[in-house]
């Protein structure tokens, strides 16, 4: 009989199946310490506490790695820093790479040397994931979504009743009642993918309607709390549901709703994934489509309809992990008055701290919202009444955000900022 | 005799170290080639190539970053500290192999760079010592890397000043120590840097992130 392997000899051996060229890089003796990225973190700039610099929380995962990889770990491991993995140090990967880390990879763009901080903390995650220290939460959540695909038939009448209420809704909000939430349509342009919530599904389809575009709504949620994990045959799973249905209703194009992580899964990780698999169709993010639409006029806007000055934030994920900047910024030129920019900004912005999946988890709420003060500095610097965010998690934490530091602002999405600057053709509304 | 001796610290030992510190870099790019590269694969949004010609670039603009920006004097700091090592390596080849150059001007402004990485790195050790962000990373490797460059910096200077025999052999010899112990060491950190740097370009290019160029 095979002897059970320890907990530390599992996370060994998942540590050397994730040694790639780049975590080698990352994990060597490219860091040198310099602490140049220390103050680039909002964990650290929040608390100026020395152990959760980036370097610190990167360091408790490279010294393991160089116990098994650097040169001097057989004669003096102890001299580079190199440490035999324990249990002990499990725990503390947990707190370093789960809980006080939103992967936000301010301090990549920050190190002069290119270390790859979150990187190296998201193998961490991974790690921790296969030897089943992960938090509850984010294992749950994942499951769920990938358990949703497997009992659909259980879930479809109660979605598609749901639906139709929220169909009712767009018909008297636009007074058509030939107004549709289309679901299941074969041949559609689009196969929009919402979250869970009426929010992330109602400004779209008025924006959809008003544009006169063909579309079909998901059967399932963008959200791939697979990614948080760092569990790549979870990640794939959750996305394959959507690919199979785009591939299913040949569609065009999946239209990520506003969700930050969900869009990077989707537009840059997954390709990985499915590699000897091409798609049939394109991925962009609602906001490269509401982009679209108010650049080529196919949609009317008049910024009058938001009278109130307004900052964005700019996503992680959306930003420095996708590259959309222009696009946010070209819809709020057009759809209100007052637009004023936090500092720093686009790729140099501040994370909120609710990213890599913290929002989910409550019982980091203290952190999570003591991370969130520089965040809170900017908005309240820029004056502006409302802050915009086009990632569902963000506007969560945002959310938090305002009501414990006091910023008396409200939060928006940008597509219901888009929805409510329309001027619809027909002259209703 | 003597003489000899000076002849083999300036050219034979040099060579030896200079070989076995080459091999050395080449076990280690040979090491990381072997590894699996996970490559991005979603369609571009902004140019890899621009992208890693901008993640080189960086280094040289303090204004690229923020934490530069923020933090302009250790961006200086760097630059001396990299000029005075640049200078100090240099002299390594410059004095044996091409002796004609080192007029005393050439060899006064080699020292003026070393001394200035001598200074900048004084400031860097003692900020190790006393920064606790600092302290709670920093290996025994951290401090005797710093420690041994000081040195190197020092005998170099002192050589390039004095061009005595006695202050030649020591620097000649340090610089064969060094080379022995650089590819185990932090110091090595540039061998990866080609690499980060790379890695940072394609990712960060490729989706549009910088390079600020839109596929
Ligand atoms: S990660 Fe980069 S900036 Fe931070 S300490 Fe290491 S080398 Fe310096
Ligand atoms: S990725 Fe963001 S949260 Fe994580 S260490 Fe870097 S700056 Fe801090």
């Amino acid at each position: 009989m095979e002897e059970q392997k320890t907990l530390v000899e599992q996370a060994k051996e998942e540590l050397e199946k994730r040694f790639s060229r780049t975590l080698a890089v990352a994990a060597s003796n490219l860091c040198v310490h310099c602490g140049l990225c220390v103050d680039q973190c909002h964990y650290f700039v929040a608390t100026r506490d020395p152990h959760i610099s980036p370097v610190a929380k990167a360091e408790q995962v490279r010294r393991v790695v160089k116990a098994e990889h650097d040169w001097l770990r057989r004669i003096f491991p102890w001299w580079t820093g190199a440490k035999e993995l324990t249990e002990e140090d499990l725990d503390k990967w947990v707190e370093a790479a789960f809980r006080n880390c939103s992967m936000c990879q301010r301090c990549v763009v920050n190190c002069p040397l290119g270390v790859d901080t979150p990187l190296v903390l998201a193998t961490a995650r991974g790690v921790l994931t296969a030897v089943g220290k992960a938090p509850e939460i984010l294992v749950q959540l994942a499951d769920a979504a990938i358990a949703r695909e497997e009992n659909l038939e259980f879930f479809k009448d109660f979605y598609l009743e749901q639906i139709k209420e929220l169909e009712a809704e767009l018909q008297k909000k636009v007074g058509d009642p030939e107004a549709r939430i289309p679901v299941d349509v074969e041949g559609a342009r689009f196969l929009y993918v919402p979250l869970s919530g009426a929010h992330t599904i109602m400004p779209a389809a008025e924006i959809f309607y008003h544009a006169g575009e063909s579309w079909t709504l998901s059967m399932f949620e963008a959200a791939n709390y697979g990614i948080f994990l760092n569990d790549p045959v979870r990640s794939k799973r959750i996305t394959e549901r959507i690919i199979r249905e785009a591939e299913r209703l040949k569609v065009q194009e999946i239209i990520i709703t506003e969700c930050g992580h969900a869009y990077a899964v989707s537009r840059w990780e997954a390709p990985k994934w499915f590699k000897d698999q091409p798609w049939n169709f394109r991925v962009r993010s609602i906001l490269e489509v509401m982009d679209e639409y108010i650049q080529t006029g196919r949609i009317q806007v008049d910024p009058a309809r938001n009278p109130f000055s307004v900052t964005y934030h700019d996503s992680c994920n959306l930003g420095r992990n996708s590259g959309l900047f222009d696009e946010p910024r070209r819809i709020l030129a057009a759809c209100v008055e007052d637009f004023r920019e936090m500092t720093p900004n686009r790729e140099r912005n501040y994370c909120c701290g609710g990213g890599g999946g913290l929002v989910a988890i409550p019982e980091w709420q203290d952190i999570r919202l003591e991370a969130g003060k520089p965040k809170a500095d900017q908005i309240r610097a820029t004056g502006a009444e409302a802050v915009v965010a086009s990632c569902d998690n963000c506007r969560h934490q945002l959310g938090e955000i305002n009501e414990h530091y006091g910023l008396n602002v409200r939060v928006m999405g940008m597509a219901e900022l888009v929805a409510n600057a329309i001027v619809p053709k027909n002259g209703k509304k | 005799m003597e003489d000899r001796f000076l002849e083999f610290v300036k050219f034979d030992l040099q060579i030896i170290a200079l070989s076995v510190f080459a091999l050395l870099y080449a076990l280690k790019v040979y090491q990381l080639m072997k590894l699996p590269w996970p490559k991005e694969m979603g369609p571009r949004r902004g140019s890899e190539e621009l992208g890693v010609v901008y993640s080189f670039a960086w280094l040289f603009f303090p204004w690229s970053m923020s934490s530069t920006t923020q933090h302009l004097g250790r961006w200086v700091e760097f630059a001396l500290y990299h000029l005075g090592a640049g200078a100090a390596i240099l002299g390594t080849f410059t004095i044996p192999f091409w002796p004609a150059i080192m007029t005393r001007p050439v060899s006064l402004t080699m020292a003026v760079l070393v001394i200035g990485g001598f200074i900048v790195g004084a400031i860097k050790l003692a900020r190790r010592i006393l920064a606790p962000e600092l302290r709670v990373v920093s290996t025994p490797d951290d401090y005797f890397s710093l420690a041994a460059v000081e040195v190197f910096f020092f005998f170099t200077a002192m050589a390039l000043i004095t061009e005595a025999r006695g202050w030649m052999i020591a620097y000649f010899l340090i610089t064969a120590a060094f080379l022995f112990y650089v590819p185990f060491s932090k110091i090595s950190h540039y061998v990866y840097w080609f690499f980060a740097r790379v890695f940072f370009g394609l990712r960060y290019g490729r989706r549009g992130i910088i390079a600020g160029k839109k596929a």
